[in-house]
């Protein structure tokens, strides 16, 4: 038999190239409609997007699931915020406030995200996903009741001070726009870099059989801690996106509502698939902003669709897609190979 | 290369491994067969760390490793394979040979791409060959068939390079000629790994026709020892099979 | 924020500490049926009811609607109790049996579509401003005098009724025929089923059971809370985290940690006003850590 050969590897700069033509797709689609609606809601979206593939690390691909993501979303945007407001800052860093208070916010997050996994990974499922919970109402409790820092209920009022840097200012629309779209693209492709990677695998196959990648001299401990870390770093970026685009940072940013939400998106656009998450997240957007046309009852529209993704489809929507397509390829595959069955029957009979 | 010693284990009140000694030579392949709660699982059990002996000592290359913990009995170079195959589900084929071998290689927190490495490739296709699973190399390992599962199974664990590999029932739910099919594979994985091989398995033929060595057990304890030729003619084997006193031409049809 | 002197004062006055005691033990006490109805359904069909707030909410409202309707709160009660029974027997009809196999998060979704679809329902029935029920006028009684404090009747009435419901249902699933099958058939279902029992109907009853206590929990509490299509969510937290301390599958772990969370409530509204929340969800950290099982479980967490 002939010696097997693997099939060849992705090579990293293909991701690379792709990642750069959706950037360009998002420039230039703020560029042709420059309405602020439109550039507004994508911002919104590259948020929530970031909140829900950054979710995807532990939900689809290690199999972790966490009630509490959001409050690590909430950190990254109360963190960005709070050192930006804090008296001083911008006087003494200038131009590099803001490109410093977002790396502050990543390492302040991902350090919070490092203690808590700790904690949690020891735990399994139910109780885990319980613990994160936990965590995530403990620094909802934390953010209202430091009033004086936070703003308690009101969340960071004031107004962020966003200064201009390397030419960029985020106050402009454009620029606003432009600057969280790149971010946004970045977060996604640090994600797409750790799920094809080494360590990716090693995700897959704790979410699929943990016992036997025991077996296979891996510390799952770590592998787990780990994973929550990258994860809750890369929520905080989401939450870094909002609190520049609302100059604010609010307390319902760590609600368990959204931490559902994220998950729901998730769910909805397909556990499955890499991107899964965003059509989630756009498929939200759309049932809320279509139903807001003819009824306040958004609740109402959301839950009927869930039931419906749930029970019917019994999967979200890319991955309905796929199963199709794959079915239909199945089907033709068939179909080929009963007719060439058939001629094969002919032309030996004949 | 492996040695029990007078191991004991006791369940409360139930005595599961009765007073057990063996020794299974390096580079020896060898099977221990028995009725059904004879306590052969029990026994790998025992090896590989899940179950700590209520007495007697197990000895591997020398080192005491009864009361170890799995993940450290397997850095030492036991691998076991499992009778329900367990895998990743979601893997094809040669993805889930290829993490083994990555694991092996101490990546598995690499975050560099995955699978570039020139000797984890090589190596799977070495797997794949060995395991001739190249017609389904590139499938998802939950969709192939139950044997090609199985000897999916074996190789996640020959990806570690054990040097003494436990499997238990690897012809376990196969059909007549996939049974033959597989034996063939694990003396041929065995000669071509150079390693020490025990099996479980419980079609007599199969074990006659593939082991060097058999081993009986009975209630927890050892029947008998010896070559297939010893085994077969062995007259409290042939009554703990049959369950009576037998003449010589019951046995030959028997057996 | 920390109020330390008031907490002071108010454990060494009396009839500080007999009223807020009373406080903390009705919040105790409702706290528990909800969290009564969590457990059973956890520990027999180990599904977490995520939707366990939405009953409580239907069970206030229809005892509103109860009460304006017939003018007896005894009525409204039962009104109440029967209502959001009746919905959750069709929730778990219709919804939640058919993801008994799945995971985690189907679940979990299914609960949360329940809740959206709960409170939008509620909006649009009662409207979204916050309601009133106001003491009922069977209870308008001069209140206790104890120890220099005050104890109102009403609250008196809460604790008997929740606390004999609750031991009703532990001595129903521990000793009864119904109880009995339940138990056997969250083992296996399958062997049940053969035996010629229709389990499905069994766990429709369960489940049925379990949002009926989270129902009679909110027509209790609607004299004493206003009425808002929100409600629901911060019991469900708090039922949890008292699932969690206490144990899940455990009634008397329910009560005891119930009672520790009302009493925090009670008195932490005195003495860390804007830290109570957090230090529910520190104690429940810590029993996750130190002792998974809960103070009385027994399931096991690793």
């Amino acid at each position: 038999m002939k010696s097997y050969r693997m099939t060849a590897p992705g090579h990293p700069l293909r991701t690379l190239l792709i990642a750069g033509a959706g950037l360009a797709v998002l420039l230039i689609l703020g560029l042709v409609f420059p309405s602020p609606w439109l550039r507004d809601t994508m911002t919104s979206l590259f948020a929530s997007g970031l909140l829900a593939m950054s979710l995807h690390l532990l939900v689809g691909y290690s199999g972790l699931v966490s009630f509490g993501h959001a409050a690590y979303f909430a950190l990254g945007g109360y963190v960005f915020g709070m050192t930006l407001q804090a008296p001083g800052y911008v006087e003494t860093f200038g131009a590099w406030s803001l490109p410093s208070a977002m790396l502050l916010a990543m390492f302040g997050t991902g350090g919070a995200a490092f203690l808590v996994g700790l904690v949690c990974a020891r735990l399994s499922e139910i109780y885990f996903a319980f613990l994160t919970l936990a965590f995530q109402m403990l620094f909802l409790s934390l953010i209202q009741g430091f009033v004086g820092y936070t703003g308690g209920d009101q969340g960071l009022t004031g107004g962020i001070p966003r200064p201009a840097f390397l030419g960029i200012n985020v106050t402009q629309s454009w620029d606003r726009y432009a600057f969280c779209a790149t971010v946004f693209v970045f977060g996604v492709l640090v994600i797409r870099l750790i799920t094809e990677s080494s360590f990716g695998f090693t995700l897959r196959m704790l979410r699929d059989n943990e016992a036997r990648v025991k077996f296979l001299g891996i510390n799952t401990y770590l592998t787990k801690v780990i994973c929550f870390t990258l994860a809750g770093t890369l929520a905080s970026l989401g939450g870094v996106i909002l609190a520049i685009f609302t100059s604010a940072a609010y307390p319902e940013w760590a609600s368990w509502t959204k931490s559902g939400e994220a998950i729901f998106m998730i769910m909805l656009g397909g556990v499955n698939t890499f991107l899964g998450p965003l059509a989630g997240a756009l498929a939200m957007r759309i049932i809320d902003d279509v139903t807001l046309l003819y009824t306040t009852h958004t609740e109402l529209a959301k839950g009927i669709v869930i039931l419906f993704v749930v029970l019917v489809l019994k999967r979200g929507i890319l991955d309905f897609a796929l199963d199709r397509r794959r079915s239909r390829a199945d089907r033709r595959a068939n179909r080929d190979r009963a007719a060439a069955h058939e001629k094969e029957r002919a032309d030996v009979d004949s | 290369m492996l040695t029990l010693d007078h191991v004991v284990k006791r369940f409360g009140g139930v005595v599961a491994t009765n007073d057990v000694s063996l020794t299974f030579p390096n580079e020896s392949l060898s099977a221990i067969i028995g009725p059904n709660g004879a306590g052969k699982t029990t026994l790998f059990n025992l090896i590989t760390g899940h179950l700590v002996p209520t007495s007697g000592s197990i000895r591997f290359e020398g080192d005491e490793i009864a009361g170890m913990k799995p993940a450290a009995i397997v850095r030492k170079g036991i691998g076991r394979a499992f009778q329900v195959a367990s895998i990743f589900g979601s893997l094809t084929v040669e993805q889930s040979l290829a993490v083994a071998v990555t694991a092996h290689e101490r990546r598995a927190f690499s975050l560099g791409g995955a699978f570039r490495n020139h000797t984890i490739r090589r190596r799977t296709e070495e797997l794949v060959d060995l395991l001739q699973l190249n017609h389904v190399a590139q499938r998802i390992s939950g969709e192939i068939s139950h044997g090609d599962q199985k000897l999916l199974d074996v190789g996640l664990a020959l990806a570690l390079r054990p040097k003494l590999l436990l499997l238990d029932e690897p012809a376990a739910g196969m059909g007549p000629d996939e049974r033959w099919q597989m034996m063939d594979t694990v003396k041929r994985l065995w000669k071509s790994e150079n390693m020490t091989l025990i099996f479980i398995e419980h079609d007599i033929d199969l074990v006659f026709q593939t082991a060097e060595m058999i081993h009986v057990l009975r209630y927890g304890s050892v029947l008998a020892s010896g070559t297939a030729e010893h085994i077969r003619g062995h007259p409290e084997v042939i009554e703990a099979y049959l369950g009576t006193e037998v003449t010589h031409e019951e046995t030959e049809v028997a057996l | 924020m920390f109020n330390f002197d008031a907490l002071a004062g108010c454990l060494s006055a009396s009839s500080c500490l007999v009223t807020q005691l009373s406080t903390g033990v009705i919040i105790g006490m409702l706290l528990f049926l909800v969290a009564s109805g969590v457990t059973l359904i956890f520990g027999v069909l180990h599904v977490v009811n995520f939707a366990h707030g939405a009953f409580y909410m239907i069970g206030a409202y229809s005892a509103y609607t109860g009460y304006s309707l017939t003018g007896s709160y005894y009525l409204a009660i039962a009104f109440g109790t029967l209502v959001a029974g009746i919905i959750g027997i069709l929730f778990e009809r219709l919804a939640i049996s058919k993801v008994y196999k799945e995971n985690l998060l189907m679940q979990l979704l299914v609960c949360y579509a329940f809740v959206l679809i709960a409170d939008d329902l509620v909006k649009i029935i009662w409207g979204a401003e916050y309601l009133a029920l106001g003491i009922p006028d069977e209870f308008r009684v001069p209140p206790y005098r104890f120890a220099g404090g005050v104890i109102p009747p009403l609250y008196i009435f809460l604790v008997c009724v929740s606390l004999a419901v609750a031991i009703l249902c532990l001595l129903l699933i521990q000793y009864s025929r119904f109880g009995k099958i339940i138990r056997a058939a969250a083992h296996n279902a399958t062997m049940v089923s053969v035996l010629g029992i229709r389990v499905p109907v069994y766990f429709a009853a369960l489940f049925g059971l379990g949002c009926a206590l989270a129902g009679m929990a909110g027509a209790l509490a609607a004299p004493v809370r206003s009425l808002t299509p929100g409600m629901g969510v911060s019991i469900l937290i708090d039922s949890f985290v008292v699932t969690v301390i206490g144990g899940m599958g455990s009634i008397p772990g329910a009560l005891l940690a119930a009672l520790i969370l009302g009493m925090t409530r009670s008195f932490g509204s005195l003495g860390f006003p804007l830290f109570v929340d957090g230090m529910m969800f520190m104690m429940m950290v810590a029993i996750l850590v130190f002792r998974p099982q809960g103070l009385l479980g027994e399931r096991p967490a690793r």
